[in-house]
């Protein structure tokens, strides 16, 4: 067990959305859909990332400048180095993926993950089964990685959807949800891989569900606070699964009844705290 | 077994001060482990269990995990600790299965751990309901007391060394522990949704003493530190509470465990069941001392103990 990085070259850098930088680090590391690493800036601190492609020779990575360590990363320039050390955690399960029929959603810059699983699922699967990715983002303005979005969209069906759209355009209009309840879908011959915000993936598992979707066919990434990203620190814990080393991707129905239990204490307040 | 005549422990010590770094409990404010050289020697304290643990000697509160720009490479003195009790032993059987790091790796190996037995535990103290037994694997040499004097039991070839010149004792010695208080099961995993935890967590001020002061507490944060050239700096490990909101707090303000409740049935639950499914181990050792130090005297024992009696007389 060891808190060495490794110093990686950025080889691209580019501002995605306002707020979101693209990066292109020269690396090998080629972590599996899912799986994730620690990045960081000496003297500044780490933060747990995804790459948002599959490849064996860089990561690409997107990152929202949400504080000092994210900032400074937003800041680097083609040329400049950051350090890395990874891989970790559970991704998506990669087995029997041949012609199985997949439901992939994402939201925000949640979308790295699953936009890598997609990846991986362009380059290494011979015969597909029905491949449908919804991804939702705020606006127009928002959309992610377009694009890729662009260039697998000729082979899958990749559904945009936006919470208000500013623009006449062939995006959806609404939350992903609302977007699959409305299109009907029969569920229960898929399987749903996800991750975003808690409450977006809630509701999207809610209307598979309706639609017949059993929970043991929907995986979560999830989100935690994470500081040594080897089932050490205790930070990630959910009860008693780290999402570190256990995760980040669980299946639903395993996760489910600890996520509802530490629910279930959280809106409990006593004299408001 | 060895034997050591009571009245020769201080000039043992000593002894083991001139050839060693001697860690022992000592008595100050308050009660604790600490180095032990001339200045506080005959603070030496081993009435009583301490009131703080000897983690922070294998896990420090701030501890450098990788330097940037500098290299510094210490070698340490070998250590002794001395005076550790059942509990404190079985807490670092556990702390053995939590860290893996190579800088508690060699703290570990650079450590002679000598444990004493505890005559007098007090009303706060259950260590027989956890699992002490294990506390026996970890310690290199181990002080049992009878009349005036020391039976020492020897566990490992380091421990063999330091009590080599100590007269033999073919006696063959029983101990019991004598607990009043107990923890009189351990099945609350069902009982997560309990109403019970309730009343205690009211009183808690989630201020933290209980993971501070518990031997086995040992969740961490990462933070870096620079210098003021911004040149050279470290990564270092700094000892944090899942009490405190801070500890599940992500990038963008959401708090995961963002209840008082919550996070109090974590600290437990961590203690009782989570940890006892992984390791097959219970992660507390019954010391009290989350009890003693509680501000507020919550006593989750005792709550655990109503929880249980409560559930089998419904099942009557
Ligand atoms: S991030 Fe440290 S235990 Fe998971």
């Amino acid at each position: 067990m060891s808190y060495d990085s490794e110093k990686y070259k950025i080889t691209e850098a580019k501002e995605e959305i306002e707020g979101v930088k693209f990066l292109r680090v020269k690396c090998n590391l080629n972590p599996a859909p899912g799986q994730f690493f620690q990045a960081s800036i000496q003297g500044i601190g780490e933060c747990p990332l995804a790459p948002c492609s599959y490849n064996k020779e860089y990561l690409e990575i997107l990152v929202r400048n949400a504080g000092s360590l994210t900032g400074k990363i937003c800041r680097l320039k083609k040329g400049d180095f950051i350090w890395i050390r990874g891989n970790y955690g559970k991704g998506f399960p990669l087995d029997n993926l041949e012609r199985k029929n997949i439901i992939l959603v994402a939201g925000g810059t949640g979308i790295a993950p699953v936009a890598s699983f997609l990846d991986y699922i362009d380059k290494n699967i011979k015969k597909p089964g029905k491949i449908l990715v919804y991804f939702g983002f705020r606006d127009e303005k928002h959309i992610l990685v377009k694009k890729k979005l662009k260039k697998w969209s000729r082979k899958f069906r990749i559904t945009i959807c936006l919470d208000k759209k500013t623009e006449k355009n062939n995006y959806e209009e609404g939350f992903i949800n609302q977007i699959i309840q409305k299109s009907r879908l029969k569920a229960s011959n898929y399987l749903a891989f996800m991750c975003g915000p808690e409450v977006m993936m809630k509701n999207v598992t809610e209307t598979l569900n309706n639609l017949g979707m059993k929970n043991n066919s929907i995986f979560w990434s999830m989100e935690r606070r994470m500081e040594c990203a080897m089932g050490n620190c205790g930070r990630c814990l959910i009860q008693d699964v780290y999402v570190c080393k256990d995760g980040p991707v669980f299946r639903y129905d395993k996760i489910k009844p600890k996520l509802d239990n530490e629910e279930s204490s959280n809106k409990i307040l006593i004299d408001g705290k | 077994m060895k034997i050591l005549e009571k009245s020769n422990l201080m000039e043992f010590l000593k002894n083991l001060s001139s050839k060693y770094e001697l860690i022992s409990p000592i008595k100050e404010i308050n009660t604790k482990f600490q180095v032990i050289n001339k200045s506080n020697f005959d603070r030496i304290f081993l009435d009583k269990i301490t009131e703080a643990p000897a983690k922070s000697f294998f896990i420090p509160e701030n501890e450098a995990l990788l330097n940037f720009g500098k290299k510094i490479s210490v070698k340490e003195r070998k250590r002794i600790i001395f005076g550790l009790r059942n509990c404190d032993l079985n807490a670092i059987y556990i702390l053995d299965k939590v860290m893996h790091d190579a800088n508690y790796i060699e703290k570990r190996k650079n450590t002679i751990l000598i444990g004493l037995y505890c005559e007098n535990p007090d009303e706060y103290c259950f260590c027989k309901s956890m699992e002490l037994e294990d506390s026996e694997k970890v310690s290199d040499l181990f002080f049992y007391s009878k009349g005036k004097k020391y039976f020492v039991s020897v566990n490992s070839e380091a421990g063999k060394e330091i009590v080599k010149n100590l007269k033999e004792s073919s006696e063959k010695l029983k101990f019991k522990v004598k607990n009043e208080k107990e923890l009189k099961n351990k099945g609350i995993k069902k009982h997560y949704k309990n109403s019970i935890w309730e009343s205690d967590a009211a009183k808690c001020l989630s201020c933290s003493a209980c993971t501070v002061y518990c031997p086995t507490c040992s969740c961490f944060n990462i933070e870096d530190k620079t210098e003021i050239n911004f040149k050279e700096g470290e990564r270092v490990r700094q000892q944090a509470s899942c009490q405190l909101k801070s500890f599940s707090r992500v990038a963008g303000g959401k708090v995961f465990r963002d209840s008082r409740l919550a996070r109090f049935k974590h600290f437990i639950y961590h203690k009782i069941v989570y940890f006892k499914d992984q390791h097959n181990k219970y992660m507390c050792v019954g010391c009290g001392r989350c009890l003693r130090a509680c501000p507020t005297k919550i006593d989750w024992v005792n709550t655990i103990n109503l929880l249980l009696e409560e559930e089998n007389r419904r099942k009557k």
